[in-house]
């Protein structure tokens, strides 16, 4: 192989040093929303079944992939990715199928241990993200002790501290099924943090996010509903949950929503600053998920002064972790380990070296190209964004008011500082990237 | 350059990461199997 600093230069150290905060700031904001999908899927208590929620959010989750990036950059772009990198579609199908198996083992693992020990188990996919970013994508490579440091004992805080949150906010502890339950989650763990090679390896490549997470849609959506056709009993039975939940089912895509923005945030991040740093950081959306618990729905009312403080200590002790990731980013020596790697991706799969370089430095490889970036929306962006809205205004209509007590001027504040994190992030994002 | 239309294919199925996620799902799948 060449030397990297031959063929891809090395990136300006201003630009790498604004690209990793931007790479920070999408962790952060990641965790931010995804933490928030939560919250319409708590005003869900009918008996809906646990694999049909799972299938109505991935259904939200798939209309706004299609959506957002139509809206945000048109789909032009991702037929452009398509061309430039075929194989990454089946990188991100692929993606979609374990994210979906993951999901629904966690459903399983809920039932039989309980959410306070499933959690930190699952959680451990951040450790295993470190892992493979090491091994297969030369990520900490020449960091250096203090950012080794950072990093593992950032993530070894989180997870400590997910331990200490979830035994705090959960109080079921089902049993007789424990051996299932913890493999469950184990499983869930390792799918998660495996589905983090294709997402590395699509932004080695310079794909841009919006387009990747287009195509890991229908990897989800597909197995989502081949689980769910299994596990209701075929095409009728799911039919009827379906029609059974329709007075819920804007809720639950609405959560599906909610979900894609932190997802699009996590794609950023897994760009930016790799996933040993990424995931972990979009991991905080525990924090964020506990914070809607506890101030919208009031799951801790009543507790004692000494379950506050676990709940408090268990924060502060992610959010340590937390900070230490945000400030262990990686320095011009790493980044050309990443350089070397994103070669290696380049020559494996003949992946033009222009389209790898420039997805490197967040800039496009089609900037010059008038046509495909000045009128980028196309009459089909329109359709699918029609599309959608008449979907959750059809959902919205047969929706019925949630029956579950909530503090809505709480609710009011928090969605004023999610919206207020959105729009910093993604000015952010467009400054510096322009999305790419 | 290879010629991406034709050697992406075999690329992908001599990319050692690749097996990685594919045998994490089916590992899944068993899983899920299992514990139903």
């Amino acid at each position: 192989m060449a030397a990297p600093g031959a063929l891809i230069p090395r990136l300006e150290a201003s630009r790498l040093r604004k690209l990793q905060a931007l790479g920070v700031i999408c962790g952060l904001a990641a965790g931010a929303w995804l933490g928030a999908a939560e919250a319409p899927t708590k005003l869900v208590r009918i008996g809906v079944s646990p694999v049909v929620i799972s299938l109505l959010m991935v259904i939200g989750v798939f209309l706004a992939r299609w959506s957002v990036p139509a809206l945000a950059r048109g789909t032009a772009q991702i037929r452009i990715d398509a061309r430039q990198a075929p194989h990454l579609i089946l990188w991100a199908i692929l993606a979609g199928c374990l994210w979906a198996v993951a999901n629904t083992l966690t459903i399983f693992a809920i039932r039989d241990i309980g959410l306070s020990i499933a959690f930190p188990l699952w959680n451990a996919n951040s450790l295993l993200g470190i892992l493979w970013g090491f091994l297969f994508f030369r990520e900490l490579r020449l960091a250096g002790w203090r950012r080794w440091f950072g990093v593992i004992g950032g993530a070894f805080l989180m997870f400590m501290g997910s331990i200490l949150l979830v035994f705090a906010s959960s109080t079921q502890a089902p049993g007789g099924r424990a051996l299932h339950g913890v493999v469950a989650a184990l499983g869930a763990a390792v799918l998660w943090g495996t589905m983090y090679i294709p997402y590395r390896k699509a932004y080695l490549t310079g794909m841009n996010p919006l387009s990747f997470v287009a195509f890991f849609t229908i990897g989800e959506l597909g197995m989502m509903t081949v689980l769910a056709l299994r596990f209701t009993g075929g095409v009728l039975p799911l039919w009827h949950e379906l029609i059974n939940a329709r007075s819920v089912l804007f809720w639950l895509a609405a959560g599906g929503f909610i979900w894609v923005i932190g997802d699009l945030f996590q794609q950023y991040a897994a760009k930016y600053i790799g996933i040993s740093r990424g995931i972990p950081l979009s991991n905080t959306n525990q924090l964020w998920g506990l914070l809607w618990g506890v101030v919208v729905f009031g799951e801790l009312r009543g507790s004692s002064a000494s379950l506050y403080a676990q709940v408090i200590g268990g924060s502060l002790i992610m959010a340590a972790g937390a900070a230490a990731i945000a400030f262990s980013s990686a320095q011009p020596k790493e980044h050309e380990h990443w350089q070397e790697a994103a070669l290696r991706e380049s020559q494996r799969y003949g992946t033009d070296l222009d389209y790898v370089r420039s997805g490197l430095e967040g800039r496009s490889a089609t900037a010059g190209r008038a046509n495909e970036d000045g009128n980028r929306h196309t009459i089909l962006d329109w359709i699918m964004l029609a599309i959608t809205a008449v979907v959750f205004i059809g959902l919205f209509v047969v929706a019925r008011t949630p029956m579950v007590a909530f503090n809505a001027p709480a609710a009011v504040v928090l969605l004023i500082v999610m919206v207020a994190i959105l729009a910093v992030s993604g000015a952010m994002l467009w400054r510096t990237t322009k999305f790419n | 350059m290879k010629d991406t239309n034709q050697s992406w294919w075999s690329a992908l199925l001599r990319d050692p990461h690749w097996w990685v996620p594919v045998i994490a799902l089916i590992l899944g799948l068993v899983v899920l199997q299992w514990i139903q």
